[in-house]
């Protein structure tokens, strides 16, 4: 608590809370940041679950590249934003949910990859099954930060 | 915008049975609020192979396969257009007068003039590309044009409810 606190009190938890355009700004950026990463993480599952199927899967590897600009934009816009409200943040179930749902859908991905890689490009029954989980966790982050605002 | 030129359009949207639900259901705005944001993530995410494609970072990518991404762009284009219709009902006097809501729909209308020339202008010609090879230039400047408005979209969008007075 008293990590949070000082979190909320230092030099970040005071710009995101007081400065006129701080808040909007980060906060437009972490969707941008949203848009990029869930961009390549829907492709990718889209793909994997049978949708344009002359696009090799294994290509995807290239395009995480993409993805990972994008996370790195929202993991320091996310950390700014944190700062503002760490104390409250953490406790909050939505809060608690999202990052979960990011835990499990990131390490989805990569399982995803492992499993086709191992399979020389193919998807079988278990890699979709796991697709379609690891698209609904991404969504259920996208869900559950969205109502960061009302929960 | 002036109170005057708005204000009909505004009551009429005010009025109908969606922008009742949206007010009396206290659920309802929120969870068209992630609605929103889905089909924002799917929309860019289409967009995003699409455009990669074509600027050639994705040159390893089927063009005819990127392309089949154009028909899922559109789908969740629509449900974005449907809840967006539901938010302008909800509180029309809102967002008529909010300046980052006129700048993005401006985008928006800008972005669809962009994709009409994209479809008409360059798909067929994109389409006979080989494997590998690259696009023209002026396809290449209607993807970056697109990957940019609608990130522009993104921003204004998120700053609606941060410029009101």
């Amino acid at each position: 608590m008293g990590f949070l606190l000082w979190l909320e009190e230092g030099p970040m938890g005071i710009f995101i809370r007081e400065s006129l355009w701080g808040y909007p700004i980060v906060l437009s950026s972490h969707a941008v940041g949203m848009a990029t990463v869930m961009g390549v993480v829907v492709a990718l599952n889209f793909r994997v679950l049978g949708y344009a199927k002359d696009i090799s899967i294994l290509a995807f590897d290239k395009l995480f590249v993409i993805g990972w600009v994008g996370f790195i934009i929202n993991l320091l816009s996310g950390l700014i934003l944190f700062c503002g409200s760490a104390s409250v943040y953490l406790f909050q179930g939505s809060f608690q949910l999202k990052i979960g749902f990011i835990v499990v859908g990131g390490i989805l991905m990569k399982v995803i990859m492992n499993k086709v890689r191992s399979e020389n490009g193919a998807a079988d029954g278990m890699t979709k099954l796991i697709s379609a989980a690891c698209i609904a966790c991404w969504f259920g982050g996208v869900i559950t930060g969205r109502l960061m605002a009302y929960l | 915008m002036d109170y005057d030129t708005y204000a009909p359009l505004a009551s009429w949207f005010e009025s109908t049975w969606v922008g009742e639900q949206m007010r009396n259901i206290f659920w309802l705005f929120p969870a068209m609020e992630t609605v929103h944001f889905i089909g924002l993530t799917i929309m860019f995410g289409s967009l995003l192979v699409i455009d990669v494609r074509v600027l050639g970072f994705g040159r390893f990518i089927n063009m005819g396969s990127a392309l089949k991404f154009i028909p899922i762009a559109i789908g969740a284009f629509s449900i974005n257009l449907l809840s967006g219709i539901a938010f302008l009902c909800a509180d029309p006097f809102r967002y008529f007068p909010n300046i980052a809501f006129q700048w993005k729909m401006g985008l928006i209308v800008i972005a669809g003039i962009n994709a009409l020339w994209f479809w008409f202008g360059e798909h067929d010609e994109l389409k006979q590309l080989a494997d590998g090879e690259d696009a023209d230039f002026r396809a290449k400047v209607i993807a970056a044009l697109s990957l940019a408005i609608w990130v522009a979209v993104i921003i204004f969008g998120r700053m609606i409810p941060y410029v009101e007075y």
